[in-house]
């Protein structure tokens, strides 16, 4: 489903010049879960950006669902809207209540019908626990809601593909079991995901493979089991050593 | 013991008031410095007054019949030496001839009065709506030229950068100058347009950076959220960026329109009969300089005041979603 071959992400700023993604070659297959840690810094949240093109990668390629996303005669945005993103920062629409939040790319971008969009929203508000909150506008609801919100308007696409980057690092902790719900439920259904995050325990129960990434390369890509156990890669021993 | 202690007010509420007593005194005495007549009365007849129209015979004849209601009163002529009644009607208090009286042709009988409306009025009428126009076009060119100057394209950008540097760095009057003796010879434009042209000019270029501060106030993940759900550029803009941008700019936005009002005092020089030409015609009929200006004033502030607290209710409004 997600193919990577040779990506390479150069920042430049300020007279250096940082290896962001180094030489990332990896693939996802359909209803794979892919789990990316890593120390801060070590390129995984911009290695996610580049899967859907939010960030424009220098050098290597990208293909999704069979399409190069960097290729020519590519239309990007009708990849994108294969490729569903939550943020960090949930990034919801602020001038629009919930429900407008999760109907407005179907009705702009899918040229769904109101009624149709509107249900469609509704089902996926119900899915993730918020449906009373439709009315509301997104300012009204707590991080755990809002973030819930976000995973609703993402799959209100119909996506073949959810990236997560780092969905409950700026979560109140007691709100962030409520979203890991959500993608655990998602994971079971045999949604394709990638997934940036801290949380080990989501990594352990719900990935099928886990990356860690250090200064822009992949050191290790194992299933779970055998990464939290054994890892092979000092820099991964010494990571699980702070985070367990 | 409360830390916090009600202060009390009503001092300076009184300080107030004595120092506005003390400017209106002030303002009376120096009045009085100059041996100024206040003719406060003639100042409503420039609103609205009322013409009289003469009506006259139409035929040579004899007043037949006089009969009065209310102010006004109907003339009956009974043409010489023969023919039918004609009937006139005219204001009571205007009536110049009696029961019985002989009248030829073109005589004045007495005259209607109509409601005019007077060059205040107008001068008010014009100032508003060549306001409201400029304001118009201003909206739409600092649209235009705010999303140009952050555009990716250098010459788009180029172009939207030197117009506003030019017109933010060059005086209105100026402005309307060049724009009515230079470019309206050139095209052959009205005073009206070219008017209306240089403030349309001047108020894009103050509402281009508005908008442009407004749009790069709003945070890249709105943007990022947007493409994301794979939304064009232009889509992102039009139902994201924008109406947040919007919201957010209107406070300054306003102040901008409130300041386009005031200035459109200054295409009178182009001898665009705006509420400030008026005045200064008003004012070589009737000589009373003072309270015409003062009027002048009141109701530019009347404006500004209506349109402030318009744009205010429309702030409320859309502060629904904080």
């Amino acid at each position: 489903m997600i193919e990577v071959n040779r990506l390479i992400k150069v920042f430049e700023g300020r007279g250096q010049i940082v290896r962001a993604v180094d030489d990332v070659s990896t693939q996802v297959a359909k209803g794979e879960v892919v789990v990316i840690i890593g120390p801060s810094g070590s390129g995984k949240s911009t290695f996610l950006r580049c899967l859907n093109g939010l960030e424009e990668f220098d050098d290597g390629q990208v293909i999704i669902d069979g399409i190069d996303i960097a290729g020519s005669k590519t239309n990007l945005n009708a990849v994108r809207r294969e490729v569903g993103m939550v943020f960090q920062h949930f990034n919801l629409f602020p001038h629009k209540t919930v429900l407008e939040n999760v109907t407005l790319a179907q009705r702009v971008v899918r040229k769904r019908k109101a009624a149709e969009a509107n249900e469609k929203a509704m089902a996926l508000l119900t899915k993730v626990g918020i449906a009373e909150k439709a009315q509301e506008y997104p300012s009204r609801l707590s991080g755990g809601q809002q973030q819930r919100v976000a995973i609703a308007r993402a799959l209100a696409m119909d996506p073949k593909v959810m990236l997560f980057d780092e969905p409950t690092s700026a979560l109140d902790p007691e709100m962030v079991g409520e979203v890991l719900d959500v993608m655990k439920q998602l994971a079971r259904e045999g949604m394709t995901m990638a997934v940036v995050t801290h949380e080990m325990g989501f990594a352990r129960e719900v990935a099928h493979r886990v990356l860690f990434m250090d200064a822009g390369k992949v050191l290790e890509d194992a299933p779970p089991a055998r990464f939290f156990t054994a890892p092979t890669e000092p820099r991964a021993q010494a990571f699980l050593k702070q985070v367990l | 013991m409360a830390l916090k202690r009600q202060a009390v007010q009503w001092p300076w509420h009184g300080l107030l008031v004595v120092i506005l007593l003390g400017l209106a005194i002030g303002l009376w005495v120096a009045t009085k410095q100059v041996n100024y007549q206040w003719r406060w009365e003639r100042v409503p007849q420039y609103f609205a007054y009322q013409e009289e129209e003469p009506q006259t015979a139409p035929v040579a004849g004899i007043v037949t019949r006089i009969s009065p209601a209310g102010d006004t009163s109907e003339v009956t002529i009974q043409p010489q030496p023969d023919g039918a009644p004609v009937t006139l009607t005219v204001e009571t208090a205007t009536l110049k001839v009696a029961v019985g009286a002989p009248v030829s042709a073109e005589d004045e009988i007495g005259a209607t009065r109509h409601w005019r409306i007077g060059p205040l009025t107008l001068g008010l009428w014009v100032t508003i709506w060549i306001s409201f126009v400029s304001g118009f076009f201003g909206l739409i060119i600092g649209l235009i030229t705010g999303l140009c100057r952050i555009a990716k394209n250098p010459t788009l950008r180029g172009l939207a950068v030197l117009y506003i540097e030019l017109i933010r760095g060059t005086p209105l009057l100026v402005q309307i100058f060049i724009f009515y003796f230079f470019i309206g010879t050139v095209l052959h434009l009205d005073r009206i347009v070219a008017g209306i042209g240089a403030l349309s000019l001047f108020v894009g270029a103050y509402t281009a950076e508005i908008i442009r501060a407004g749009i790069q106030s709003i945070p890249k993940g709105q943007t990022e959220a947007a493409r994301s759900l794979g939304m064009s550029a232009a889509e992102t803009m039009i139902h994201i960026v924008l109406p947040q941008a919007f919201k957010r700019v209107l406070p300054p936005l306003a102040g901008q329109f409130i300041s386009l009002i005031k200035d459109s005092s200054l295409v009178s020089v182009i001898a665009i009969t705006d509420l400030t030409k008026s005045g200064r015609e008003i004012i070589t009929s009737s000589f009373a300089t003072f309270e015409i200006w003062f009027t002048v004033a009141l109701l530019y502030l009347a404006v500004t005041s209506v349109l402030s607290q318009l744009l205010f209710w429309l702030e409320r409004r859309f502060a629904r979603s904080d």
